[in-house]
């Protein structure tokens, strides 16, 4: 009976981004068939699925990141909190500031540690010295960062480790104070002791954040996440509470996946 | 006992192979130094070789006196002047419309006729002769618009000249910036100026200062398209005259000068002077462009270089 305290809050959590029916193309190539998923508020959604399958694609379409793909081409609905993020009103630039993205591999700027953090709320207009300090300390204790580097702003970012690097493009993006932040495979460039640390910062994000993060690792998607979407071939197979994906799949493709029989 | 045999007969073999392996290695390895080391050798002897010739010209007299027209004892204080001013106005036309050009080109256009164009368009402007770019500016400025010998045609001619040039270096600058970088900005809801002004040209400005040293040298040394646009002349009441609507020969164009056409008795001085002043001054704006690029490059990125 306590398993299903979880799944109770899961219920009745609002609905943050609905994908509805989205297709995806680059050139002629569907790279994305017909994709449905509900993403529900201050819950980690992870997307699992074998290398290929248009989980990262997918991702991409939810900020507008396919803009910049020449070629590349969006239908259906994606709305967050109700409105279209397609639609003809929607900025872009305004839809990315609501939903952050961290990367698969760590990009930071070549720049300062604390030009890194504070980049976001700087390009929209933040001025203020004090309060840019502010943002910076309160984004890099949000990821775990802070102790590590307060002595060291003014270096560049460059210098610090990969696992480092990922938790400052973490803060960099939570800098914002996003609603969503999506995480395109964020831990798969790092070593073991890295990956646990960005795991258990995904779990703290969900405080105030809505998470959604792509993962090529079921352990990981079994450890941090509270639904799991399984993609096969451009299509999303299965959808439902990551504990029920694990242990009850429905569907023969999915039980096949976890169990490692393909992938 | 045959097994043995054939094992030390392979071993044997494979020994010989190692062996002439591992000579041609050191062979190739020589070559390949000595061939690095002649570079070393050919510029060190070519220094001595100016710095014999023409250190005994370096005289105050000479660096900072005025030529003669008729007798020795010419100096060239005017024309170091006129090298660094034709070389100031070209870079201010020439710099921000080829990394304007080259920004588009690289970050905005799409593929298509008019990106095409404007590539093609530059690649030619690359080819031409720079003597036939001169007498273009001859043509163009001081005959049609009636302006004689000018710093400023000079200027305009060179810009026309190094133009592609300062472009494709914009462009594979840009390029060098990895696309993670912009998706980056892009993501942190940035604007696709405030990518490029605040991420991209930041992260190029150590090759894109390169590229317009290498330039600079090029206008340093540059005759043919001068000759006929800023003339073999300095003005005789005012030589460091800021006007640039007045002939302005330049260091290169009087060392052709002195040795062709003019008829003072000390030509071959001038001449070697000249030569190597003009080598001291391409060696100081390069170490300085260098150091002002490290110095950027640390600005922008917080690390050196």
């Amino acid at each position: 009976m306590i398993d299903t305290a979880p799944q109770q809050t899961l219920e009745t959590a609002l609905d943050k981004i609905v994908a509805k029916d989205v297709n995806v193309f680059y050139g002629t190539f569907q790279a994305i068939k017909h994709a449905s998923l509900t993403m529900k508020d201050q819950h980690v959604t992870a997307l699992i699925g074998p290398s290929g399958c248009g989980k990262s694609t997918f991702i991409r379409a939810l900020n507008r990141m396919h803009d910049l793909t020449p070629g590349a081409r969006v239908e259906g609905t994606i709305l967050l909190d109700g409105e279209d993020v397609y639609g003809p009103d929607a900025d872009p630039v305004v839809i990315r500031h609501r939903i952050g993205m961290v990367f698969q591999r760590p990009n930071p700027f070549p720049k300062t540690i604390y030009e890194n953090v504070v980049y976001g709320p700087r390009i929209h207009g933040e001025r203020d010295k004090s309060k840019l300090d502010e943002i910076a300390e309160r984004a890099l204790r949000q990821a775990a960062l802070w102790d590590e580097v307060k002595d060291r702003m003014q270096r560049s970012a460059l210098d610090l480790s990969g696992g480092q690097q990922q938790r400052l493009c973490i803060a960099r993006a939570v800098a914002l104070n996003p609603e969503v932040i999506l995480m395109d495979e964020p831990a798969s460039a790092l070593d073991p002791i890295a990956t646990s640390k960005i795991e258990d910062l995904i779990g703290q994000l969900t405080d105030h954040y809505t998470v959604v993060i792509v993962t090529h690792s079921m352990q990981q998607a079994a450890r941090i996440s509270d639904f799991t979407a399984f993609f096969h071939l451009g299509e999303i197979v299965e959808v439902g509470p990551t504990s029920q994906i694990f242990t009850h799949p429905k569907e023969k493709r999915t039980e096949d996946y976890i169990t490692g029989r393909f992938g | 006992m045959a097994i043995t045999t054939a094992r030390s007969a392979r071993s044997v073999a494979a020994n010989r192979s190692v062996r002439a392996r591992k000579m041609a290695d050191a062979i190739a390895t020589a070559i390949l130094w000595a061939m690095a080391s002649s570079i070393i050798v050919m510029l060190a002897a070519f220094v001595l070789y100016m710095v014999y010739l023409g250190g005994q010209a370096l005289t105050p007299s000479f660096i900072f006196g005025v030529p003669k027209e008729t007798t020795a004892g010419g100096g060239v204080g005017p024309e170091i002047y006129n090298s660094f001013y034709i070389l100031f106005l070209t870079l201010l036309f020439t710099v921000p419309i080829a990394v304007a050009a080259g920004v588009y080109i690289q970050e905005y256009a799409r593929p298509g006729t008019f990106r095409n164009v404007v590539q093609f368009s530059a690649e030619s402007l690359a080819t031409v002769p720079s003597v036939v770019m001169g007498l273009f500016g001859l043509l163009v400025f001081v005959y049609l618009f009636k302006w004689k010998f000018t710093a400023l045609g000079g200027a305009l001619t060179l810009t026309l000249l190094n133009l592609p040039a300062l472009m494709r270096v914009t462009q594979e600058a840009l390029a060098s910036v990895p696309d993670t970088l912009r998706e980056a900005s892009m993501a942190l809801a940035g604007t696709k100026w405030q990518t490029i002004t605040r991420v991209v040209l930041p992260s190029a400005i150590g090759r894109l200062t390169t590229g317009v040293v290498l330039i600079a040298g090029r206008i340093f040394g540059e005759t043919a398209a001068l000759i006929f646009t800023a003339g073999l002349s300095v003005p005789f009441n005012n030589p460091y005259d800021l006007n640039p609507m007045r002939p302005a020969e330049t260091l290169a164009v009087h060392l052709w000068y002195t040795h062709s056409e003019s008829i003072v008795p000390d030509v071959d001085r001038i001449g070697n002077g000249s030569a190597l002043v003009l080598l001291i001054m391409v060696l100081i704006f390069n170490v300085a462009a260098r150091v002002l690029g490290r110095q950027l490059t640390k600005r922008f990125t917080g690390r050196a270089s």
